[in-house]
């Protein structure tokens, strides 16, 4: 050693490959730092199957072998809207995440850009193509900003936020955000997956679930939550015109749930007394839930007799979730879906919420090409006109 | 019933897997550490084409808190959902439902199974 060496350093950072690691690590634990998750850095909660599907790429057999199918707008027209006889199909990027972000004005700009990309990318290839305006509801202003900035292109159908929040969107803080959705004639939506992720909440009410099937189960809990919060404050009694869709939330619990607001609200009406109607009149007429995860009892009857308690020929749309790991097909939906409803549930409330009838019927007005200008002029990017044949 | 010729002990090694279709149906053969089982390309959850899906091990029955991995090469996880099922049984490891087996035969190295046409 060398003589002059005598100092001590208390903190060297060696770099250590997670890779290395994993060498050392039992099963399964190996399988997901192999994967890619090693935990902290993002959620880190691991799905050992992936989020995203695995056979998300066309089949060998079409000129898009082996491209993504989840990737761009022509092979998802083809290879998941033509595949399963899709008319339209409403985009929700996973980077909704990026909304919770503690760097406000960093969430901002980039979900105003995650909007401007779907414009470019994917609106200007198929009409077909619909997707939500992406906003970062902890600067309610500028989300507010964001959908008046969108709302007259005919593709953006409804707002997105994600479901994990810091305040339950009741809350009046969010009000500037539906006052905007509503005077645009935009549903709210919410996507399950940010619960516990940035400026969010633990994501249960009892703490941190402890991996990824915990987690997922209970990602109902902030459904269950907004449900009743958003009622509770009074948010469709100020704004008697919004609809609110919980996207991916499951369909089952909704009707017991309900069942103990009203019974509450019987003997505490006091607390939110712009309630006229109990609590289940409001979710009937103002909320919508997609079916995929679609409850699958060991008994299918079960689900058939809880879908007869709520008017679900207004109130749930069908949804694949596809690429996610847990998605749907529309003909599984559909044999769960009872026959004198399937039609409403697949398409025709999703048509009304979402004014498809105007939207496809004014793709070739003045108006349209006018707005079309205006939105070339906004984003400086290609963007290409709707034909009415496209939409045939 | 006849029996399709599919290939050769020596091009599925074990851990391979070769897709084929005979008499209209795809069917996904494996080489599970020596025994060859035949399963059809359809997973009884929600008809995706199981037969693409991850082979690997998975974590046995254990007591809470304990991770004991077993099983390497014998189970099919569904590329959809992750459903896992047994190559060797075809029974899912989760739910009622299983795999469509077909019978096997190996003569002479060669590879056979029974179908169905």
């Amino acid at each position: 050693m060398n003589d002059l060496a005598w100092i001590i350093d208390t903190d060297i950072h060696p770099y250590i490959d997670p890779q290395r690691v994993a060498d050392f690590l039992p099963q399964p634990w190996r399988r997901r730092v192999q994967s890619g998750n090693a935990g902290p850095g993002h959620l880190g909660y691991w799905n050992p199957n992936g989020v995203r599907r695995n056979d998300i790429f066309a089949p060998d057999d079409s000129p898009e072998k082996g491209k993504r199918v989840d990737a761009d707008a022509a092979t998802m027209v083809k290879h998941h809207l033509d595949r399963f006889a899709l008319s339209h199909g409403i985009l929700n990027a996973d980077l909704i995440n990026v909304g919770l972000s503690p760097e406000t004005d960093f969430a901002c700009a980039f979900m105003s850009s995650v909007n401007e990309a779907i414009v470019t990318d994917w609106f200007a290839v198929s009409p077909r193509i619909l997707a939500s305006i992406h906003v970062t509801p902890t600067d309610p202003q500028h989300a507010a900003a964001e959908i008046r900035r969108w709302a007259a292109h005919p593709q953006f159908v409804q707002v997105l936020m994600p479901s994990g929040s810091r305040t339950a969107y009741g809350s009046r803080l969010y009000h500037p955000i539906y006052a905007a959705a509503e005077e645009c004639g935009l549903p709210v939506a919410i996507h399950p997956g940010t619960e516990g992720l940035g400026v969010s909440g633990v994501p249960t009410a009892a703490g941190y679930p402890g991996n990824y099937l915990e987690w997922h189960t209970g990602l109902v809990g902030s459904y269950l939550a907004h449900l009743i919060s958003l009622i509770s404050e009074g948010v469709f009694v100020k704004f008697p015109k919004l609809k609110f869709v919980m996207i991916e939330g499951g369909v089952s619990w909704l009707v017991p749930v309900l069942w103990r607001f009203d019974k509450n609200w019987k003997a505490l009406r006091q607390l939110s007394p712009w309630l006229i109607h109990p609590p289940s009149h409001y979710a009937y007429e103002h909320i919508l839930l997609t079916t995929q995860p679609i409850e699958e009892p060991e008994n299918p009857q079960q689900l058939q007799n809880l879908l007869a308690m709520m008017p679900i020929e207004k109130m749930l749309m069908f949804s694949s979730d596809y690429p996610h790991w847990d998605g749907d097909t529309p003909d599984f939906v559909g044999r769960h879906i009872p026959a004198a409803h399937r039609r409403q549930v697949l398409r025709d409330t999703a048509w009304a919420l979402y004014r498809l009838d105007e939207r496809t019927k004014n793709t070739n007005s003045h108006h349209a090409s006018r707005l079309i200008q205006n939105l070339k002029s906004k984003i400086q990017n290609p963007y290409v006109p709707i034909s009415n044949h496209e939409l045939e | 019933m006849s029996l399709y010729q599919i290939t050769s002990l020596n091009e599925l090694p074990p851990g391979a897997r070769k897709l084929v279709t005979v008499a209209g149906k795809t069917i996904g053969v494996f080489n599970v550490n020596g025994q060859v089982v035949a399963v059809q390309n359809i997973c009884p959850h929600e008809l995706a084409p199981i037969c693409v899906g991850r082979v690997d091990g998975t974590t046995l029955e254990s007591q809470p808190g304990q991770m004991v991995w077993g099983r390497d090469g014998e189970i099919l996880a569904c590329p959809w959902h992750g459903w896992e099922f047994d190559l060797l049984t075809g029974q899912c490891l989760t739910d009622r439902r299983r795999l469509r087996q077909f019978e096997v035969k190996i003569v002479d190295e060669i590879i056979f199974i029974a179908v169905y046409s």
